[in-house]
């Protein structure tokens, strides 16, 4: 693996279009991008977008009244798995552009703004794979976990065999956001977003969430 | 674009659903630090806030007023007027969703439904509220189910008996029908088949009733909707439906019953008690007018007028049972009257015994204990408990000539103490339902005389007012708890208030009326109570009534009806408590100034 930060340069170099240099500009202070692709399976190499929301967020204020939300046709089939997963069924994509169209519009909407996801690095490299041919760079946009984030509060200082619990759900339950309708990519970057506003609010108070006693690591002494 | 913003919370379910896109596309969404002002105190807002999760304060300087939770929005006032009283602040970690201030304002343009919700008169909304909620929550008439109507129980007679014996038996159970049974047939007869047999076709009364009974029954199961009985009904040209509940009949169901079911059948339950020739007869008669409030609730009829009706019911009742029980010379020198909530006709769930005797002079003493135990105990009977303070006709004190009730006056206004206070109040409520009324016209108006001018003694009786703090309090830790809360008094909260600060001003202005809002527009007429605020204090105290019955009928019998948990009241029931709570407030504080009790 070639570290980021190199690949980063590169990039800046081989940039095939060089209207896209703006991808390679810090993006206003304090606004960051909430992303998130519906796929037709979850290998990067094989599998497709079908739809994919981004929604800014700038300070503590998510701004869903300017978001980015399409949905798109995959070059390859799209499986019988993926579909239930999303239920976007192939009559409904299938009047939909490719993402070839929309890419541009979407590289506008995020800008050099960070990039917010749950578990970012596959969302960002389902997008990479259609980024790569048509301006021969990967996102170089920093990257914002919000898993990572939520782990360090909930986990952070929690002791050796602690059982971590990095699920969407029980990250939602953790910090009472309500469960929007799933698999749906605006819900989820939406609920994203929520999570990151409150993520990173505690992170600055240095509030920390608290853990449920685990009773499952503790043998019982009396035997029984 | 959040697909996930519920447009069926208050007050964005009066938008279309056009109007609902326009918002949902222009929604934002805000995270709100704990201690973070969102509304700053008299500042304006440029935006209605709704509440994804967590809890907003609304306070008014360093008084906490009301705790706002998820799907609740605010602020109105700050939106429409420029400026809130209130601010608002997080008071933990909250999410809303942010509907900017100028689309609002065109929503509320172009849609007068959306718009009564941001108006600041809570008249105007409580309006609103009446007409949403009484089909939500009662659904028609025509929801109910045959079970609830009145129905003839199944008497049967054999096939083989005679028209002779049909039509005694029909007398005997004082019903227009029979089922017939025919071996295994089933049939049903009417009075009227064995009318037009012998009169028109001229069959001698021993013909067996087989000839005559139709046995093309039409049923209905008892849990059919009423609209489908009457469908029926009309369709079959039926007057009578047999209910059969799978197993058996379980009933007649007469034409004449469902009309009076749907038009409301007080008139029949007053004719009854009228009618009523024993006790146990007036004891049946007790038991329907309970089950019309019901009936009148889920007709949609004001909390009022099914106050007027139930009491003037109870009137009847009481007045019957006066005539049966009470000896001649009680009778013609005695007035029966009735007190309290009674009195002011805003009972509308079974009552307590709050009931007294007025005499013109001294009777026999045998005579009346006899009356005065028979009397309390017929009603205890009827399912009216006796009364915790015992003021009814069984207690002497209760119960005795005018001169004697007279000089209990006087001591009460000369040496007050709280029992006085509490006798005053609820004789001031009396009113007369039997016997010689200008005996209670003649001590009220004695009882009014000695209290005329006499503020101290004014100021004393109005200070009751504030004997129970609004419960905001209580409200605030239902949010907290996430719906788990304390349930809510509003009798000691917001009626008591209202109904003993409306009585004192009464009583001071001299005023014969006895119902509160009576009393108001009274108030009102005479300049003490200004329109505006007169119109809301009625409304509120019609709201806060309602609440209560509602609260009654769901606890169906349980003892206590003045609990609300305001956690199972919609959102939109939820801001109007509050705003009622508002009103209460203010009008302690216009009786505090009035009486002056900042003296105390």
């Amino acid at each position: 693996m070639i570290p980021r930060a190199i690949k980063r340069l590169f990039h800046q170099a081989s940039i095939g279009d060089q209207s896209y240099r703006f991808l390679f500009e810090p993006g206003p202070a304090d606004e960051v991008v909430a992303i998130d692709c519906e796929t037709t399976g979850l290998n990067v190499r094989t599998d497709d977008i079908i739809a994919v929301a981004a929604i800014k967020i700038r300070g503590n204020r998510i701004l869903t009244s300017e978001h980015f939300e399409a949905v798109v046709r995959p070059d390859a089939d799209m499986r019988a798995e993926g579909i239930k997963v999303h239920r976007l069924l192939r009559a409904d994509v299938a009047q939909s552009p490719f993402i070839r169209k929309v890419l541009p519009s979407l590289l506008h909407f995020i800008g050099g703004r960070p990039l917010v996801g749950y578990y970012v690095d596959f969302d960002i490299a389902m997008v990479d794979k259609y980024v790569l041919p048509f301006i021969e760079i990967e996102l170089p946009n920093r990257r914002i976990e919000v898993s990572k984030l939520y782990y360090e509060r909930k986990y952070g200082d929690a002791p050796a065999n602690t059982v971590v619990d990095l699920s969407f759900a029980a990250m939602l339950k953790d910090l009472g956001i309500p469960l929007l309708a799933q698999h749906d990519a605006f819900n989820d970057a939406l609920m994203t977003a929520m999570m990151y506003v409150a993520l990173r609010d505690l992170k600055e108070r240095g509030v920390r969430i608290a853990r449920a006693r685990s009773h499952a690591a503790v043998f019982n002494p009396t035997g029984a | 674009m959040p697909s996930a913003f519920d447009a069926t919370n208050p007050p964005f379910d009066r938008l279309t659903s056009q109007e609902v896109e326009t918002l949902r596309a222009a929604l934002d969404i805000a995270y709100f630090r704990p201690g973070e002002t969102v509304i700053a105190q008299n500042a304006a807002a440029n935006a209605l806030f709704v509440i994804i999760k967590g809890t907003i304060e609304e306070r008014d300087g360093n008084d906490l007023l009301a705790l706002l939770g998820p799907k609740d929005s605010f602020d109105s006032r700050a939106l429409v007027h420029g400026k809130s009283g209130h601010a608002f602040v997080a008071r933990e970690e909250t999410l809303c969703y942010i509907a900017p201030k100028n689309l609002t304002l065109g929503l509320i343009q172009s849609n007068p439904r959306f718009a009564s919700f941001f108006y600041r008169e809570i008249s105007q909304k409580l309006d609103e509220l009446v007409r949403d909620e009484e089909e939500r929550r009662y659904g028609s008439l025509m929801r109910a189910r045959v079970a609830e109507l009145f129905l003839h129980p199944p008497t049967f007679i054999d096939a083989s008996d005679t028209i002779e014996a049909a039509g005694h038996l029909m007398r005997e159970i004082d019903s227009n029908a029979l089922f017939v049974r025919d071996g295994e047939r089933i049939g049903i007869i009417t009075g009227m088949n064995l009318s037009k047999a012998v009169v028109l076709r001229r069959l001698a009364i021993e013909t067996p009733v087989r000839a005559l009974a139709h046995f093309d029954v039409v049923t209905l199961r008892p849990d059919d909707f009423v609209s489908s009985a009457l469908v029926l009904m009309t369709k079959r040209n039926k007057r009578r439906v047999a209910v059969h509940d799978g197993e058996r009949y379980v009933g007649i169901l007469e034409d004449i019953d469902l009309l009076g079911f749907l038009a409301g059948s007080a008139q029949v339950v007053a004719g009854r008690i009228d009618r009523a020739s024993s006790k146990d007869d007036l004891m049946i008669a007790a038991r329907e007018t309970a089950a019309q409030v019901r009936t009148l609730r889920r007709q949609g009829v004001k909390v009022e007028v099914i106050g007027e009706v139930v009491s003037d019911l109870n009137g009847h009742l009481f007045s019957r049972l006066f005539e049966m029980v009470a000896p001649a010379e009680i009778r013609t020198s005695g007035c029966l009257i009735v007190m309290g909530s009674e009195g002011r006709g805003e009972q509308t769930v079974r009552t307590d015994q709050d009931n007294g005797l007025i005499l013109a002079g001294p009777v026999d003493q045998a005579a009346l204990d006899a009356f005065r135990s028979d009397f309390s105990g017929a009603l205890a009977e009827f399912g009216f408990p006796p009364c915790p303070g015992n003021v009814m006709v069984r207690n002497p004190v209760w119960s005795k000539p005018l001169s004697d009730y007279l000089s209990d006056f006087r001591r009460w206004v000369t040496l007050p103490d709280d029992m006085a206070h509490i006798n005053v109040a609820i004789f001031y409520d009396a009113r007369a339902v039997a016997g010689d009324a200008q005996l209670l016209a003649t001590a009220k108006a004695n009882l009014i005389d000695l209290i005329r001018g006499e503020q101290a003694y004014l100021a004393h009786f109005a200070r009751a007012v504030d004997a129970f703090a609004t419960p905001i309090g209580l409200f605030n830790k239902l949010v907290t708890s996430e719906g788990k809360g304390d349930a809510l008094d509003l009798k000691k909260g917001g009626i008591f208030p209202i109904v003993h600060g409306t009585r004192s001003l009464a009583i001071e202005h001299s005023l014969m009326e006895t119902a509160t809002d009576k009393r108001i527009a009274r108030l009102r007429e005479i300049g003490v109570l200004q329109p505006d605020f007169a119109r809301e204090l009625s409304e509120t105290l019609r709201f806060l009534l309602t609440l209560r019955l509602d609260g009654q009928l769901a606890a169906s019998g349980g003892i206590s009806g003045t609990l609300v948990r305001p956690s199972l009241l919609s959102s939109m029931e939820r801001d109007l408590l509050r705003d009622a709570f508002q009103v209460v407030k203010q009008f302690r504080g216009i009786i505090r100034h009035h009486f002056n009790l900042g003296m105390f």
